[in-house]
């Protein structure tokens, strides 16, 4: 007797990929339209609206009130070349680039610092992480508030403690080459973001790797420059292009340091020494209604911070090869 | 022991560099419990005592006089509604998309993903003109609803949200749509209690950032009574400079909510700030 045939019996497993799955039709791509539709519209109108109208704007005249009057590429070249008109405009680049440059390295440092003190220690490293942390989620109006109090000439904090040590007292707010130093100060004093990256990015180093260095020889700077810093260099250059980017829009904190008097008068500081890229373009904006100029700041701006992204890719791209 | 010692240097670091970030914030308070003339003092005291006899004498008459005179108690108020309705009105509409991005299929999605992310690259500073003309158009410029409407969705947190739900297993939507749950009922039952953690993040970084924020309210308000706590405080530091005892009471009113949000979150806000930098 022959044995029964077993091996006829269909196959009828599903192949995986045709397989209906339920929910999936018409209906439901109604449904994700639907869910999405708020956050679509809020997009189109004050983002993608937004930022083509300042483009449209930044080539025209306009004050908000009458329609914006088309004028060309006259409001770039104007802000550019034309001293008259736009007096301060170089200045505040001058002063947003020395305040990117003392501010960025400044944090860091002071980041990496709090980050290697914190990783050191076991006991009480939570505790210590939250207060240096505390300064990132004060409000930028409470934080100018007080400092302009830490740094009031006569009374200040600040004044009191530098005494101690022998160095007199400074106008801090007052003096045009302590702006840029002070305001400075007061972004490393609110470094604990990059702190927290900075922690993680020292977590995320292979024991191995420090026990190799020790087992080698390596002293504790040796350790530091030869391995620790190549490991971070990644973190680093992350906080440096967000810490740049940040710097270069600086801009709530200095309009409390400097406004005063009466009902919204801000200034660019002593001898505008403190006048931001973008407080220059809000005093356009906001205190002269040229709106259009402002739009055209804020293009440059955007064109500059692409540049500078672009750059420091590219460094890091040629460092790596 | 040896241990010991050789930390001691580290610790002695750290609680130098903790008393730089603290003592702003005890300054603050005590310059916001003295006696106006106990303020300007030849030697700054970091308790508030009397300027004569050096003896303990608090007082609450800077808050009274912010919170009543100064238009703080309002402008308090105000930032607490705008709060209450922006911050879970924003967390909806971004939740919302985000899961749709991440799990109804429909075409065109992922294309409409990537234009949402490239639009994050523009600086808020490059729409805040246009931003105050639509506010303005809507009819909503110098309204409460200037404040909430032109910030009601973040594609920061529909990315975040989107790539948490991405990371849940797929398993139990798909057995509650074939036992014929619709795609909200998954979204509520489902999806929303399986994302406590994030939800939270994006909650509590949206609170901190709208809590403190300047820029957008000083544009979009003319009106003192609709002003919120950082304009009013803002305000106050300009128009009674010569008052460091009001500034610093009103400092304290806006500093302390989220140092008491701090508090109770560290470890969320933490991970989240690190995340989305300031939202800048």
């Amino acid at each position: 007797m022959a044995p029964p045939v077993l091996a006829e019996k269909p196959t009828v497993t599903p192949r995986p990929g045709r397989r209906r799955r339920p929910g999936f039709g018409r209906r439901d791509h109604l449904i994700g339209w639907l869910l999405i539709a708020p956050a679509v519209v809020y997009f189109l109108v004050f983002l993608l609206f937004p930022a083509l109208a300042a483009l449209y704007y930044s080539f025209t005249d306009w004050n908000l009130r009458t329609a914006p009057n088309w004028v060309g590429l006259a409001n770039y070249t104007d802000l550019l070349f034309d001293d008259a008109k736009y007096p301060h405009f170089w200045q505040s680049i001058k002063v947003t680039l020395q305040y990117t440059i003392i501010a960025v390295p400044l944090t860091l440092g002071t980041a990496l610092i709090q980050a290697l003190l914190l990783n050191a220690i076991h006991r009480g490293s939570n505790f210590f992480r939250l207060l240096l942390f505390l300064p990132v989620v004060t409000a930028e109006a409470a934080v100018g508030a007080i400092w302009r109090w830490l740094y009031d000439p006569q009374y200040g904090l600040i004044n009191t403690f530098i005494e101690l040590f022998g160095i007199p007292r400074q106008n801090w707010l007052n003096t045009p080459e302590l702006v840029i130093p002070a305001l400075s100060f007061i972004a490393a004093w609110q470094c604990g973001i990059s702190m927290i990256i900075y922690l993680a990015g020292l977590k995320g180093i292979p024991t191995s790797i420090r026990e190799a260095a020790v087992i080698d020889g390596a002293g504790p700077v040796q350790r530091f420059w030869r391995v620790v810093v190549p490991m971070l260099r990644p973190t680093t250059f992350y906080l440096l292009v967000t810490g740049v980017i940040a710097a270069l829009q600086v801009f709530g904190l200095v309009y409390v340091i400097f406004s005063g008097g009466g009902n919204r008068s801000v200034t660019g500081g002593p001898e505008q020494s403190g006048l931001t890229y973008v407080l220059h373009l809000y005093l356009y904006a906001f205190r002269y209604d040229a709106m259009g100029a402002a739009c055209a700041m804020s293009f440059i701006l955007f064109l500059f911070i692409m540049i500078v992204t672009a750059m420091q890719f590219k460094f890091v791209k040629q460092e790596a090869s | 022991m040896t241990r010991n010692v050789r930390k001691a240097p580290i610790y002695i670091a750290l609680v130098l560099l903790a008393l730089v970030s603290v003592v702003p914030f005890l300054w603050m308070l005590a310059t916001s419990f003295k006696h106006g003339s106990d303020v300007y003092t030849r030697v700054p005291s970091l308790l508030p005592l009397d300027r004569k006899t050096g003896e303990w004498s608090p007082t609450l008459e800077n808050y009274e006089h912010v919170l009543q005179v100064g238009g703080l108690g309002q402008a308090f108020l105000n930032s607490v509604w705008v709060c209450l309705i922006l911050v879970p009105a924003k967390l909806l509409i971004d939740a919302l998309a985000a899961y749709a991005f991440a799990r109804i299929p429909f075409p065109g999605r992922d294309k409409l993903f990537v234009v949402l992310l490239a639009g994050m690259m523009v600086p808020t500073i490059t729409l805040l003109v246009p931003r105050i003309h639509v506010t303005q158009q809507l009819g909503m410029f110098d309204s409460p609803w200037g404040l909430i409407v032109p910030n009601v969705a973040s594609v920061l947190d529909i990315f975040l949200l989107r790539q948490f739900f991405l990371s849940l297993p797929g398993e139990l939507e798909e057995a509650a749509l074939i036992d014929g749950a619709g795609r909200m009922q998954i979204f509520w039952r489902i999806i929303l209690p399986l994302s406590k953690p994030v939800l939270a993040v994006v909650t509590i970084t949206s609170f901190i950032f709208h809590w403190n924020d300047l820029v957008w309210p000083l544009v979009v308000l003319n009106d003192p009574e609709l002003y919120t706590l950082p304009l009013a405080l803002q305000q106050l530091a300009s128009s009674e400079s010569g008052r460091a005892y009001y500034i610093m009471a009103g400092a304290a009113l806006a500093v302390i909510p989220v140092i008491i949000v701090l508090l109770i979150f560290q470890r969320r806000i933490m991970q989240g700030l690190a995340f989305t930098g300031l939202r800048s």
